[in-house]
């Protein structure tokens, strides 16, 4: 059977770090102000710590992705292994989309004039290597898992503060923080 | 469609799918999709060079860089490293855009219109030499000895050759030398009374544990490397209690969190141990046999001590101490991970050995996955050649007792008549405003930034008028560079040869020249070597550092037998393979009981102790008296080290401000909003900053982590006083500071 890559954060290992975010702007080389990865602090509407859990984000890798379907120049191209790559040389710099993507993946590089996102590391995962940013978490909550494999029972697909998204079917998965008992003097 | 429901919500998630039915009526639908031909990620395309993180930070990174036609192209986690297990921080995969940094500063420079002035003129290497030699001939002919030469430099690019600036000024002559630590001076001095040194387990072995309490520590922020542990012991059934004033990250991630009043922790911990006591819970055989002084503490504790009075103190229920101390005693073992944040009071020294003594009466002391955690110097028996150089030939210098300069001094004391003169690094600003015969007149900064790290900065500008020559070795123009009159730019990690260890892990990682030195930048030793040709030319033997310098060479000549006996290494070329792991006997320090006290023995009761002007048991301190309203306390925050990283374009896009964090009730007192503008203020001077709200933060207290952005000013030191920790001078030469008791008031502007 074919692989499915995708994401899995454990946010009860999350200390909102952003090594992952970081390692990825190593690993990629991107422009000093471009992020493929970005960390979101939760609302305290949802994690009652303010800034103390996190969502890490990159592309979704998903199932129908809007950015592939939004490209009038075929520069997405999905994977069989769930893999979501753009082609930075086909881009025409439209920004489509980075309209589409209800996640915020696609980002448009002003000074090259053209949009950027994760590829999931796929010329690492071609060596046999996990993607930038999942050997960069330090805590071992940021990890690469095939879905076609995947029987994690408490991992959820939609934790609140994430749109919901169920024709495009994204890929990440997530396991939800927990909290200590408190004992405030 | 939902939106992300995230703090910086500008980012923006679109709200339509604007173009998602478009696509198909464009001519774009024609195309051939894509196909991914991406060429698989190929290592044998890298020169992989090993180096080591030297900044002041427990977890010291083994770190793998990948360079591609002389340019490091990322770095890695070494994966040899069980500590590393090859990730990095958010700090050290930020290091390809500091050594390329268009900040960078890139040839030797003079401020010719006067500090602040910023008219910089570039100087060549010589140049800036001859004005450097100069000066330290004039003052040696005015003085008739070079003790208005100071030296301040503590941790900002650690590595053992660094050590050579050290060596820099004694091959000068004696000179006057800004000593002792910010860091953790009060806490050291604590351990060295309790146990006769500090010495920690190594902290793998943290997954042992059955019951981890971090005490005043942010490992989540300051030592990521280590929460790895704390999940480990967690899934194997350890309880882990975080005990601090702020809830921290590490205290989201814990079982358990108690948010302590600040400078209360002492009396928690005394109440602790009287509850261990009251529940027959002592370790008879831990105090009978391998300590002294243990029935006058129990006797102090029964006289003073109650869990009632505990808890008033430290504002945790009697019902929890009592509960906890029951948990922690039962768990076999268990271990408290004491912080450097908890000894930064004028108690912090007395607070470290209430729990020192709570840890030990529990008998967890010499125990694997037990321990009284505070940090290590025992993977540092380095030679020092660098540090230890030779004063020329009739030198004058300080006459009278000189005593440690620091903590990282392994020189050791010399018998010569002369010694440098010594002054508190803590008091930096009032050192040079008191320094007399002579007076300081030229300060050289390396490895240190005070105007971001030393305290009270309005202070400090008026004591650096007084100075009639400032030199700075830097990566940045930072504040401190502002005050200099000449800078000379500094190599980074990647661009000199060294070797690091930690004072937390066990780890020894070598650290190679991965690239050519950036613009004009050397390394310290190589600017010691530059300057002594400058001061021999101009007055032969008047300098006896080497005048060339072979940066590989002086890294080996760091190495000894002891240091690859301890390593199990055959030489220093096996580290080029990875770093390397101390052959440790125990993961527990202390396991053959052998304290290194006057007794031998753990010294509830610590006669060295009285003899130096405190109680010779660990006793209750009350904290530092309120001045203001409202508490101040300036931790790290993960994105920086110290002034470090902050100041790099790919940090602020995800660090671009800071703030002050006040609970939203004194928020509401004061008439302060959500990123209300605010001046947090004190006598000493103001800070002005966006609040932020959250009860994460006491009602008394404020939050602001330290940090150093080059476009904002923003420093937390105009509002931190230079007060004294209570303990420190014994073994780092001078007292640690008072950083957490601080006090201020906040308004709106």
């Amino acid at each position: 059977m074919s692989k499915r890559y995708a994401f899995l954060l454990d946010m009860d290992k999350c200390i909102g770090c952003r090594g992952c975010a970081m390692a990825c702007k190593n690993f990629n080389q991107l422009d000093p102000g471009m992020v493929w990865r970005q960390v979101y602090p939760l609302a305290e509407s949802i994690y009652p710590h303010r800034e103390r859990a996190f969502l890490s984000l990159s592309c979704n890798h998903c199932d129908d992705p809007a950015c592939l379907r939004a490209c009038p120049v075929a520069a997405y191209e999905k994977r069989d292994d769930g893999i979501v790559v753009h082609h930075q040389d086909k881009c025409i710099g439209c920004t489509n989309c980075v309209r589409s993507c209800p996640y915020g993946a696609p980002r448009f590089n002003k000074e090259e004039k053209h949009a950027e996102k994760c590829s999931m590391c796929v010329e690492r995962i071609e060596a046999g290597l996990l993607p930038a940013c999942v050997q960069g978490c330090v805590t071992g909550a940021l990890q690469l898992i095939d879905l076609n494999e995947f029987e994690e029972t408490n991992a959820v697909q939609y934790p609140a503060g994430y749109p919901v998204m169920k024709r495009l079917n994204p890929s990440t998965r997530f396991i939800l923080p927990k909290m200590p008992r408190q004992v405030r003097g | 469609m939902k939106r992300f429901d995230h703090d910086s919500g500008r980012r923006g998630f679109l709200k339509g799918l604007l173009s998602l039915g478009a696509a198909g009526a464009l001519p774009g639908s024609l195309l051939v999709p894509a196909k991914s031909q991406a060429a698989p990620f190929d290592a044998s395309a890298y020169q992989v060079f090993r180096n080591a993180c030297p900044r002041n930070c427990y977890d010291t990174c083994s770190i793998k860089s990948y360079v591609k036609d002389g340019v490091l192209q990322f770095v890695e986690g070494a994966p040899e490293s069980t500590y590393t297990k090859g990730s990095l921080c958010v700090k050290g995969y930020a290091y390809p855009r500091r050594i390329y940094s268009p900040d960078r500063i890139k040839y030797p420079m003079i401020q010719e219109g006067g500090r602040g002035s910023g008219k910089w003129r570039r100087l060549s290497w010589d140049e800036a030499m001859d004005i450097i030699a100069d000066k330290i001939l004039d003052i040696k002919k005015r003085d008739g000895s070079l003790l208005g030469l100071g030296l301040t430099k503590y941790s900002g690019q650690f590595g053992i050759v660094n050590y050579g600036v050290e060596g820099m000024m004694s091959s000068l002559g004696y000179t006057t030398r800004f000593v002792g630590t910010p860091c953790w001076p009060a806490g050291i001095d604590a351990q060295n009374y309790d146990l006769g040194d500090m010495w920690c387990n190594d902290p793998e072995d943290m997954v042992k544990s059955k019951y981890i309490i971090v005490w005043g520590a942010n490992p989540a922020w300051c030592s990521m490397h280590s929460m790895k542990y704390l999940y480990e012991a967690k899934r194997r059934g350890a309880k882990v209690l975080v005990i601090d004033p702020i809830f921290t990250q590490t205290a989201a991630k814990a079982d358990v969190f108690w948010q302590v009043r600040t400078g209360a922790d002492g009396a928690l911990a005394l109440g602790m141990a009287r509850h261990l006591l009251d529940m027959g819970l002592v370790d008879k055989d831990f105090v009978e046999n391998h300590a002294v002084g243990f029935e006058e503490f129990a006797d102090y504790l029964r006289k003073n001590v109650t869990v009632e009075w505990a808890s008033e103190v430290s504002g945790i229920p009697a019902s929890e101490i009592r509960e906890v101390t029951e948990e922690f005693a039962a768990a076999k073992p268990a271990t408290v991970w004491i912080g450097y944040g908890m000894q930064r009071h004028t108690n912090g020294g007395a607070m470290v050995r209430s729990i020192d003594a709570f840890v030990a009466m529990s008998g967890n002391i010499g125990v694997e996955g037990g321990g009284a955690r505070y940090g290590h110097l025992a993977t540092w028996g380095f030679n020092y050649h660098a540090m230890v150089q030779k004063q020329p030939e009739g030198s004058v210098g300080f006459a009278g007792a000189s005593g440690p300069k620091g903590e990282f001094d392994f020189a050791g004391g010399g018998s010569a008549k002369y010694s440098d003169r010594a002054v508190n690094i803590n008091k930096t600003a009032q050192e040079i405003l008191d320094a007399r015969d002579p007076e300081l007149k030229m300060l050289w900064i390396s490895c240190k930034n005070p105007f971001a790290q030393d305290f009270d900065r309005n202070k400090l500008e008026r004591a650096f008028k007084k100075l009639e020559m400032v030199v700075s070795v830097e990566q940045f123009f930072t504040e401190t560079v502002k005050h200099s009159d000449i800078v000379l730019p500094a190599t980074t990690l990647f661009e000199e040869w060294n070797v690091n260890v930690s004072y937390w892990h066990y780890w020894l990682s070598l650290n190679e020249q991965a690239i050519k030195p950036m613009h004009e930048a050397k390394s310290n030793i190589e600017i010691a070597a530059a300057l002594s040709r400058a001061m021999n030319r101009k007055e032969p033997g008047s300098c006896t550092f080497a005048q060339e310098v072979d940066g590989k060479e002086w890294m080996v000549k760091e190495f000894n037998k002891g240091i690859y006996g301890l390593f199990g290494i055959e030489s220093w070329e096996d580290l080029r393979n990875g770093p390397a792991k101390a052959k440790l006997a125990s993961s527990a320090s202390w396991n053959e009981k052998k304290f290194r006290t006057p007794s031998g023995k753990y010294e509830f009761k610590s006669d060295l102790c009285a003899k130096n002007g405190f109680k010779a048991l660990p006793e209750y301190v009350e904290v530092r008296k309120a001045t203001a309203p409202f508490r101040l306390l300036t931790p790290h925050v993960q994105y920086a080290l110290h002034s470090q990283f902050v100041n790099l374009d790919w940090m602020e896009a995800f660090y671009p401000e800071p703030y002050v964090f006040i609970h939203p009730d004194a928020a509401k007192a004061k008439g302060i909003g959500e990123l209300d503008m605010v001046r947090v203020f004190s006598s000493i001077g103001e800070v002005k900053v966006r609040a932020k709200l959250t009860k994460n933060v006491q009602k008394d207290c404020l939050v602001m982590y330290e940090a150093w952005f080059r476009k904002l000013d923003f420093n937390v030191q105009n509002v931190v006083d230079d007060c004294a920790a209570d303990m420190g001078a014994m073994k780092t030469g001078a007292p640690g500071v008072a950083i957490h008791d601080q006090f201020v008031d906040i308004e709106r502007i």
